[in-house]
């Protein structure tokens, strides 16, 4: 007899259904679980096509079989999954999105100017074993937000007084390509005498120069990403802000009512009243995070841009809570113990080349692997393909087979095929980054049927599922 | 252009200018595109794989070749002339004895010769698998492209005529272009096989608890090896025909040997898998009559033999050891007895 039985026999039957009743609703509540994952990326690496393209085939990974690498949802084990970012008072506009992609001809979601949240619960068969006992099934919710990538760009900022962004802001300033584009701006910022009293119109002439050379570099042919504040780079955001470029920082007191006081004053009101809510409220406790980077993007514009992304990736992660492993701060704070790069829009570059892809990936965000890895976090590299807009092919050149993509241009929507070149595996020389190396050009998505989702349309959102939240369906 | 032969330059395929597009620059380096008719869909399958190569067989020693060749010999001539006299005999003393004589020497002939065939059939099977899963195991270590297409060929002469067939087919055909080759073979070890390693665990737990509950019931302990022996060979060829290994008593005797081979060896993996089930058994024998006991030892052995075998005839690389079938084994034998307790 076993102990089932002898429990039966000394308090009766019911009582003994009642008791595992009411235990198993137990462990459901204890067991339902919350999964908050960062979706990282600077202004358009792809983070809201990534969202709705992730929720997308979550929502119907119980009987699409579009993510064959994601265990729980291969094995049949997904029961359902629902979208909740409803209970949000800010949701994410993924009906919109999704009705852009799927339409005819489809088109890309427009840059994002809002956060938005979407929370999504997935409900699971627990696998055979032992925390069967603990119910059949159970759900786990995901949280992810998306948020315009400029504002990322602000984050170091927290760390950072007037004082010190100007100097930043200066070491930048003496290189090129800013060191030219800016020449102008420069000397004008460097006329001015910033112990007088503040006068407005200059003030807001200033601001309204730097924001305009702001776009500048970002724009082509410069690409630059570390650009800061980077609300400036919004179009309706009004922040009259820019760092005092100087070759040194004005000596003496600094009086009531001058332009320095003034300024700085902006300064810490922006940091402390724009940055330090949205990094309280939304950045500081995640568990997993997702760093999309968009490296074809600094191969077609070459090294300058490649530096540039290359420090404002690292800057911007410094500012995520990984692993300071205290027991308290594990309790009350999560902390992110799992990070993974993905080189987005993988498929503008034929597929033999995703290996090398990762390598050049590896190259960019070296240095904050590195400092993830001592704290003892997971990383890897990854290159995907939110919506998969190419389709692989081969042709016959000179007798040799060449595989090459065939799409439809982004920009002008005619259909193309092409071999965009090899993804380099070491950072090229100087005169390497020449346009007939790389030619990575922007392809127009492919349809996203509304049912029906097949693995064809991503690539390795599986595998990155499995890696980012495999273990949760344990 | 004085370009290094370091890297492949991008190329723009013209899809209107398909019949006057002429290489400009040397293929390797250029940039180019392609007329749209000129390029077909990529196969998944990489056609540039190396060929197969065919393990070179041990080369027994000389002397002992030849003993084993002038052995056969004597045997063969010995029963020839033995089988030879036999008809003679038969057909002087009454041509219907010759004849039903005749008869049995053919039936014997013929399923002597069945037999022959399926064991070599069974044998070079078990050796094709062999060099599929060596070969599995090195792309899974590989980053590229282009490799996995001998594998899939010799999958698909494996299976060939089986009921597994379609569904390999179906599982290949759904590769993705963007696969690389250890993606290739995870994908196939994951979709392909799924069914067949439920049925081979299926299988093997069943042949477990029923040598377990055998041993624990049978009243004559001197039995309990032959038991054992005897469920573990009928479980070796279920399991392998399973895998679509045509089982025969050679490709059985060639199993036993290897898994015996294996679990006397046994890696660390394996080590973690016995001392976990150790320590399950102390603490479940502890309530447990000492019959009971070595019942479920031997279901425990037979289990680890089933999952020995299961990896020896899975034509690609099993991920991970199965934890839990060991524990299911030992919780089945475990109930089984519980039930039959108040029978005896
Ligand atoms: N081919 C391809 N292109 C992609 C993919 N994901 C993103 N893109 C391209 O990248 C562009 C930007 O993608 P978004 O998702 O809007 O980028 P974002 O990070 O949300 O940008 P912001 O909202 O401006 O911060 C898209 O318009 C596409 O052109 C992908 O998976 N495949
Ligand atoms: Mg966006």
């Amino acid at each position: 007899m076993g102990i089932g039985g002898r429990l039966k026999s000394w308090i009766g039957d019911q009582r003994v259904e009642q008791l595992r009743d009411r235990l198993a609703e137990l462990a459901e509540q204890s067991t339902e679980h919350h999964l908050r994952l960062a979706v990282t990326g600077l202004s358009q690496s792809g983070k809201t096509v990534f969202i709705t393209s992730l929720v997308h085939h979550l929502l119907h990974a119980h009987r699409s079989g579009s993510l064959p690498f994601f265990d729980v949802a291969a094995g049949g084990r997904i029961i359902g999954s629902r979208d909740l970012s409803a209970q949000s008072s800010n949701p994410f506009p993924l009906q919109q999105a999704l009705t852009g992609l799927g339409q005819e001809p489809p088109h890309w979601p427009a840059s994002t100017r809002q956060l938005s949240e979407v929370r999504l619960a997935i409900r699971y068969r627990r696998p055979p074993g032992l925390r069967r006992v603990l119910g059949e099934s159970a759900t786990l919710y995901l949280d992810i937000i998306d948020y315009p990538g400029e504002w990322l760009l602000d984050l170091p900022m927290l760390e950072l007084g007037f004082e010190q962004w100007c100097e930043n802001q200066r070491r930048l300033f003496e290189r090129e390509p800013r060191l030219s584009v800016a020449s102008s701006w420069l000397a004008r910022v460097r006329e001015v005498d910033w112990h007088a009293s503040a006068d407005p119109a200059l003030l807001q002439e200033l601001s309204e120069s730097f924001a305009k050379l702001l776009q500048v570099l970002r724009s082509d042919p410069y690409a630059l990403s570390l650009l800061q504040p980077g609300r400036c780079l919004l179009p309706g955001e009004l922040v009259q802000l820019f760092p005092l470029v100087l070759p040194t920082w004005p000596a003496g007191e600094i009086p009531d009512g001058s332009f320095l006081a003034l300024l700085k004053a902006r300064y810490e009101r922006y940091r402390e009243q724009v940055v330090r809510p949205f990094y309280l409220q939304h950045f500081s406790r995640f568990d997993r995070q997702l760093v999309l980077v968009d490296c074809l993007k600094t191969l077609n514009r070459g090294e300058a841009c490649f530096t540039d992304m290359q420090r404002a990736l690292n800057g911007i992660l410094q500012s995520f809570n990984y692993g300071r492993n205290g027991f308290l701060r594990r309790l009350f704070k999560p902390r992110i113990d799992r990070v993974l790069f993905a080189s987005t829009k993988a498929d503008h570059v034929t597929a033999n080349q995703h290996h090398n892809l990762d390598r050049f990936l590896e190259l960019m965000i070296q240095d904050a692997q590195r400092d993830m890895g001592f704290e003892g976090i997971e990383t890897r590299c990854m290159a995907i393909a939110s919506l998969r807009s190419t389709q692989a092919a081969e042709a016959q050149v000179d007798g040799q087979t060449l595989s090459c993509l065939r799409g439809w241009r982004k920009d002008s929507d005619e259909e193309v095929a092409l071999f965009p070149g090899e993804v380099p595996t070491e950072l090229p020389s100087a005169d390497d980054w020449t346009q007939e190396r790389f030619r990575f050009i922007d392809f127009a998505p492919r349809r996203l049927p509304q049912h029906e989702l097949q693995p064809s349309h991503h690539i390795r959102l599986d595998q990155l599922l499995e890696y980012m939240t495999g273990d949760q369906f344990r | 252009m004085s370009e290094p032969d370091k890297f492949r330059k991008p190329v723009w395929l013209d899809p209107k200018q398909l019949d006057t597009s002429r290489p400009v620059m040397p293929p390797e380096s250029q940039a180019r595109e392609f007329p749209l008719q000129q390029v077909r869909e990529a196969l998944d399958d990489g056609e540039t794989a190396d060929a197969d190569h065919a393990p070179a067989r041990k080369r027994r020693g000389g002397w002992r070749r030849l003993f084993g060749i002038s052995l056969g010999a004597v045997l063969v001539s010995g029963v020839g002339i033995e089988l030879y006299r036999l008809l003679d005999w038969s057909f002087t003393t009454h041509p219907l004895l010759g004849g039903g004589v005749s008869l049995m020497l053919l039936l014997l002939a013929l399923s002597g010769g069945v037999q022959l065939w399926r064991s070599v059939k069974g044998l070079r099977q078990l050796s094709q698998i062999e060099r599929i899963e060596a070969d599995a195991r090195a792309l899974l270590q590989h980053q590229g492209q282009g490799g996995a297409g001998a594998l899939l060929r010799e999958l698909q002469r494996h299976y060939r005529d089986t009921p597994e067939q379609q569904r390999l087919d179906e599982t290949i055909r759904l590769l993705d272009s963007a696969y690389n080759d250890s993606e290739i073979v995870r994908y196939l070890s994951h979709h392909a096989l799924s069914d067949q390693d439920a049925r081979a665990r299926r299988c093997v737990q069943r042949y477990a608890v029923e040598s377990g509950v055998l041993v624990a019931l049978s009243p004559w302990a001197s039995f309990d090896m032959l038991l054992v022996g005897w469920r573990n060979l009928r479980m070796l060829r279920e399991v392998a025909s399973i895998y679509g290994v045509a089982p025969g008593a050679s490709v059985q005797w060639v199993l036993l040997k290897r898994v015996l081979h294996n679990l006397a060896f046994a890696g660390f993996s394996e080590m973690a898998i016995d001392a976990g089930s150790a320590a399950l058994g102390s603490s479940l024998t502890a309530t447990l009559s000492a019959r009971a006991g070595q019942g479920l030892g031997a279901g425990l052995f037979t289990a680890r033999t089933g999952l020995q075998a299961q990896r020896l005839c899975r034509p690609l690389p099993l991920e991970q050891v199965d934890q839990s079938l060991i524990k299911s084994v030992a919780k089945g034998i475990v109930e089984r007895l519980g039930q039959s307790k108040p029978a005896e």
